[in-house]
This record gives structure tokens, sequence and C-alpha cells, in this order.
């Protein structure tokens, strides 16, 4: 059963994948970087390809179920925490600073959601 | 380490007020303002003594953080595969001009300050027939001391090929000098005529003692029983015409054994005429049941008289090896002084994480040398030496014992790591090799490689890099061996033929299922002696480990291949590490200062030099497949800005 959902913090963590692809591409084709060709780049690249498909569909499909909801709620954040924990052993602060910022997307949208939610439920005991 | 330190505490009280004096550094002058003679680095080892160290001052522990890239090249000698390159020099800088040679035999001449080419010589030797693959450690430069004026080829620089050619070429145009052998190439594989398995490779560059080039040359270790006799060149600078030759081997074993070269650098001592050569060890490398009788030479390191060939000393430093420990890199000359009296010395640092410290005129120990017992082999045929030399000061840069397994290797393959290490022999250093695998520890990788340290000769304090590695080998019975691999000389899992002897074996790096390190870390080691009263200063673990792009943590160190310099403004300077990274590092905290990343590992020493008053740290980054596929023909120069 499909319900509204939260689309807040959805385009920050869209920024946010943006911002992790577009450093992977460059760090995986500059030898300065120490990154040229390696696979935790390419990880992380994957990982946030993950993560703009599923930011994209919070933002873009607001109604949607809940089993789907959770789905995507926790895989973000798991691409977050690996994605992090990745550009932490890649000693790549800019990778580092961009999940920051898609775990500050991701808290504004499950704090939207479950505010959204508590306004509802207080709406039908009214 | 307590008992190390007590079994030789005794031996401390003659050097307790030693102080070091300057080896001649006739060719290093102090930086200046722009008109001021530049400060060169003309040899491999920065000087012939091999020292790595340099005078110049204006990078500075203080200021080390503002380094930056003045400029860098790419040769374009680079290739991986079947025809890997394997580039490992230090260029010179000399005579106003950057040199480097590459591992398709190539020299370039640069502009210093900018990098800008002067002229390329391609010796065009490479026809695919190298059995080493394709290596290069540089260039060697001499200058006459009597100059014909007028006359080309007064000033030479020399490349050698992995098909045991020597192309000397004239240090202004690059053209290649007529009168050095035929038409500026000296074919020094001809030389060598006795079981002549495969062509001589000439790595390291000659080193160079007044018209005098010394010259040895790498083998293809591990396939043959006898191989390549290990020979040194005594070499006429101007025509190429040989002056002398060094047989390492007593010519009644030469239908035993083999190799037992010296291809790492040679040093020289410019005030005695006495040039320094660390030699390996004999073939066939991990069995020596057919070659038991003493060979004196071998695994040693032997002092000669430059200009005839003549040995004056030599000093085994591993009897009858058979665990392929060779004597690696040319031994640091360094004067000390023991109440006020000056002690000629060198500092040889081995494989096995020993530092032999020399008085070089006479072999002589400067600090005590033990022998100590160590385990018999139980291998049929084979007879291990009963005591092997033992240097406890200065401390050696790895312990006597295997490290332990490394629990989150082990635990991540399933008990991998530790039920292996269960099957094999490990009785620490120098566990003979055996039918059911012994632990390899320190391994043929060392401990310390072929750049062995650097010194400051004006305090006694020497830098050098040291690997923790453990490897596996395991002897194969000749019909097993047969059997399996048929006439191969080599296999993808380690396997060496030795052909002609009982054994061939199987070298294997002791890692588990996912190519994690069984042993704990860390992998690598910094260290920084006094060599006055041979007492550690520090030992940090050095560089970092990269996988598939993730660094380790710095406490794990990183496995090395290169060498320190040292500056007298108190910095060392350093590539080495598998991440790809240079170094700054403070000489008396061992601290890492400034870092930047290149574009492969830099796996020999940089050179330092100064031009037009401006201090620059060049650094060569090639790779090296041992440490990581990461291969380049980088070739970069770090400065102050202006």
């Amino acid at each position: 059963m499909t319900q509204r959902h939260s689309t807040r913090g959805a385009w920050l963590i869209i920024l946010a994948s943006l911002i992790a692809g577009a450093i992977c591409v460059y760090d995986y084709y500059t030898p300065e970087t120490g990154l040229i060709g390696t696979g935790g780049v390419e990880l992380v690249a994957g990982a946030a390809a993950l993560m703009l498909l599923a930011s994209l569909v919070l933002a873009m499909v607001p109604s949607r179920s809940g089993l789907l909801q959770g789905f995507l709620v926790v895989s973000i954040l798991l691409d977050i925490i690996g994605s992090s924990v990745a550009g932490y052993f890649l000693e790549s602060p800019i990778i580092m600073a961009a999940e920051a910022l898609a775990l500050i997307g991701w808290l504004m949208n499950v704090i939207g959601d479950a505010a959204d939610r508590s306004v509802e439920i207080d709406d039908v005991e009214d | 380490m307590s008992k190390i330190k007590t079994l030789t505490i005794g031996a401390l009280g003659f050097a307790a007020a030693a102080a070091v004096t300057l080896l001649p550094m006739n060719h290093a002058t102090a930086q200046g303002p722009n008109n001021d003679p530049p400060q060169v680095w003309d040899a491999f080892g920065g000087n012939q003594q091999a020292q790595k160290y340099s005078t110049a001052t204006q990078i500075t522990p203080d200021n080390v953080k503002g380094l930056k890239k003045a400029w860098d090249i790419h040769t374009g000698d680079v290739s991986s595969g079947a025809h890997a390159t394997t580039w490992g020099a230090t260029p010179l800088f000399a005579n106003n001009t950057v040199y480097t040679g590459t591992p398709r035999y190539n020299i370039f001449a640069l502009e210093p300050d900018t990098g800008k080419m002067k002229w390329k010589y391609a010796a065009n030797g490479s026809k695919g027939d190298e059995n080493q693959g394709l290596k290069n450690r540089g260039v060697a430069y001499w200058a006459a001391s009597n100059p014909a004026a007028g006359q080309p080829c007064q000033k030479m620089v020399y490349v050698g090929n992995m098909i045991g050619q020597l192309h000397g070429v004239d240090a202004d145009t690059g053209k290649p000098c007529a009168g050095f052998g035929k038409g500026g190439v000296v074919d020094v594989n001809a030389w060598l005529t006795t079981n002549a398995k495969w062509k001589i490779g000439l790595i390291q560059p000659p080193a160079v003692y007044k018209d005098t080039l010394i010259l040895g040359w790498a083998g293809n270790d591990w396939v043959y029983k006898t191989e390549n006799p290990g020979t040194v060149y005594g070499i006429d600078a101007r025509t190429g015409a040989l002056k002398w030759t060094f047989n390492i081997i007593p010519s009644d074993m030469l239908n035993q054994t083999g190799t037992a070269n010296v291809w790492a650098g040679i040093s020289v001592d410019p005030e005695t005429g006495l040039a320094f050569l660390p030699v390996s060890s004999p073939s066939p490398n991990y069995y020596g049941g057919d070659r038991l009788k003493e060979m004196p030479y071998v695994t040693s390191t032997t002092a000669v008289n430059a200009e005839t060939g003549e040995v004056k000393w030599s000093r085994q430093e591993i009897h009858h090896d058979i665990w392929d420990l060779d004597i690696n890199s040319a031994p640091t000359l360094v004067d000390l002084n023991k109440n006020g009296q000056k002690i000629p010395a060198l500092v040889q640092a081995t494989k096995m994480g020993f530092l032999f410290v020399l008085n070089r005129n006479t072999g002589e120990p400067i600090y005590p040398i033990e022998e100590r017992p160590y385990p018999a082999s139980d291998v049929k045929g084979e007879v291990a030496a009963k005591t092997q030399p033992y240097v406890p000061l200065p401390e050696p840069t790895v312990a006597d014992t295997t490290p332990p397994v490394s629990t989150l290797a082990d635990i991540t393959s399933f008990g991998e790591c530790s039920r292996w290490k269960a099957r094999i022999r490990d009785e620490g250093r120098y566990t003979p090799p055996s039918l059911r695998g012994s632990v390899s520890y320190p391994a043929t990788v060392g401990g310390v490689e072929w750049g062995g340290g650097a010194v400051d000769p004006t305090t006694g304090t020497y830098v050098v890099n040291s690997d923790s590695v453990v490897q596996v080998y395991t002897l194969v019975p000749r019909a097993e061996a047969d059997k399996k691999y048929g006439n191969a000389l080599r296999a993808k899992d380690g396997y060496a033929a030795q052909q002609g002897s009982a054994y061939g074996f199987k070298l294997e790096n002791f890692l588990n299922m996912w190519g994690m390190p069984c042993w704990t870390p860390p992998y690598g080691n910094l260290l920084s002696y006094d060599l006055n009263t041979g007492k550690l200063n520090w030992k940090k673990p050095f560089g970092q480990v990269q996988k598939w792009g993730f660094y380790m943590p710095e406490s794990w160190g990183s496995v090395t291949i290169g060498a320190p310099v040292i500056t007298k403004s108190g910095l060392v300077f350093i590539g080495a590490s598998m991440d790809s990274r240079v170094r700054a590092i403070d000489l008396k905290s061992g601290n890492v200062l400034w870092k930047a990343i290149v574009d492969a590992p830099a796996v020999a020493q940089p050179a330092v030099y100064t031009y037009k008053g401006k201090q620059y740290v060049v650094f060569a980054a090639g790779g090296n497949g041992i440490l990581t596929p990461r291969l380049s023909d980088q070739l970069v120069a770090f400065a102050l800005p202006n």
C-alpha cells in the first residue's frame, strides 16, 4: 500500500552522489591522486551510482510503499557508511565530505518523513 | 633485544666518544648565489663512496612543507605484461645536466631547472631477448682529469643494457664515443664464455675511479645449477678496453655452481683506490649439496684494487648460502673517529638485516661479529653451515624470529595462515630449506634491499629502510619436479628449476587466500643509527601498503625497494614504498614532514642537487612489479617555490 513520503533531503543526496561520482572519475584518471585505475575508486563510483538511483526515487516518487521506503532509507544509509569508510581508506577527504553531505540529506529525509507521519497520526487522533 | 644488548655492551666502549669526519667530498660545493658552482650528484649513491648525502641546506625541516613539483617528464619507456619495465634509476647531476637512463636503454640529458631535453641517446639494444626483463638503474658519469681541448668524449655517460652491452656517449652531445669499444659499444657479454647460459644484465651503472670503470652484472638466478660465474671487470673509461677481471668462483668449482656475481652498486674509496664489491650468492641458490667446498669470496664484501682487480681483503658475511641472501648493496663509506683517531669504515647493509661495520682498509670488524650456531638441514645431500656470522651491534634491522601469524589474516582465511605455518619448518633465522617447506625470514627480498643506507658523514648518523617479509620455500625433488613441470625453468606458482641439481624449489609469499600477509606488521621500517656508538636512534614503520587504492594504517608500514638520502639540513628524502609516495622525514625524530604522490613507487634513492642557487630533489618513479603492478616513466623534480 503506497503512501506519500517525504522528499526532503533527497536532492542533497543526489548532489552528494554526483559529487562523489565526479571525484571518482577524476581520481580514476589522474595520476597525481594516487588512485588512478584502482578498484577502490571503482567501488565508490558504483556506490555513488546506486545512491544516485535510490535518491532519485526518493525525490521523484513521493508515493511509495513503506517497504520501498524502508529499503531505500536503509540502502542509502549503508551506501553512505560504506562509501565513507572507503573514502577514509582511500584518503580522499572530498569523498568523505560528499558522504557527510549525503548523510545530512538522509537525516533530513528520515526526520522529515517521521515528522510528516507524526502530523498524519496527530490528525487522525484529532 | 636485551640479550643482544647484553652480548654487545662490552664492545661499545671504544666507540662511545667517536665522532665522524668527512670523507673527501671534492665534487661537492656549498650552495650559494646563482653564480656559485652547483652541487653535483655524479654517481648512483651521490658520490663514489655511496654516502647518499648532500650538503645542500636550502630545504630544511622548517620549510619542507612548501616543497612543490618543479618539473617532470615522461620518458616514454614503460611497459607492462611480458616485457614489463623495472626502472630503479637514480638520476645524476653533473656537467650542469641531469642524466638518466631508462629500461629501454635510452639516455636522457635534461636541463636541471626545467627538465627540458638537451639530447637523447638511443642505445637500441632491446630486441626482446632480454631474459631478465627490461631493467635499468641509471647511468654512470666520467670526466677526464686531463681533458684534451676541443676533443669529444672528454666527459662521458655510460648506460648498460640487459644483453650485456655497455654504451659510452659524449656527455655534452649524446653522440656515441667512437673510441669506446666498437663505435661506442662494449660487448661485455662476449667476455664471459664459461657456462654462458644467458646474457648478462648490466642493470647497475659502473663505479668510476680515475680512468677505470668497475662493472658487475646481474644474472638470471634460480634456473640452473651451473650458470655464468660471477665476474667483475675493470674497464678503461676512454676506450672500453678490459683492464682486469676478478673471478669470484674458484676455477675448480665452475662445473658445480655459478653466479655469485656483483649485481648491486660498487663503492670506491678515492683516497686508497679500493673498490668494494657486494658479492651475491652462488647457484643453485636454495640447494648447496653440490657446492659444499668453501668459496671464500661468495656472499662477501670484497675489497679490490680499482685499477688492477687485486684482492686486498674479503669478508664472507654468510657461509654456504642456501637462502639466496645475496650481499646486495654498495657499502657506504664513512670515517669514524675513536678517541681522536680516524677509523676508515664502511657499512655493509644486508638482506639479513645485519649492518656489518668494517674497517675498509683491512676488513676487520669495528663492532664484534659473532659466529652463532644455526639449525642443520634435513635434506639429503645438503649440509648447512653449522654457524653463521651474527652482528649484534648495530642492532639488526629485522628480528631473529619470524613474526607471529596475523590474527586478522588468519580469521579472514578461516585459519589458513596458522594451518600453513604449522605444516612448515620454522626455526627463525637461517632455517634451512626443506621438502615440507621452510620459513624464509628474513626473506630473499630483505632485510635491506639493494639501495642500502645513507650516512651523514658529519655526525655518523646512518639511515636505512628495511623490509619484514615472510616467504616459504619448498624444495622439490628432481623426479617430482620433472614430472610436474617438465623442462620449464620457472612456473607461475613460484617454481624455479635449478636444472642440473637434485632439487628444484618453490618460493611463495606467506599470504592467505585473499592476498593478505599472514604475518603481523609492520612490513617495513625506516631506521636511524648512530655509527659512533652503534646504537639505534629510532625505528619507525615506513610507508603505507596500498591495495585497490585503499591505504592501510601507517603503523603497518610498507615493503620498500629503494633507499634514503640525507641532507645537511637534517632531512631524509625517500620514495621506496608501495603507496607511490615520496617523503621528507626529520632526521632527528623520524617524523614525516612532507609527502607527495608520484606516478609509481620511486624504487631508487632520489638525487639532490643545486643549480642556480636552487635545491632540487629528483625521483625516478618507475615502479617495480615486486611491489605493485603500477609502473611509470616519470622523472619528477621537487623544489621550493621562488
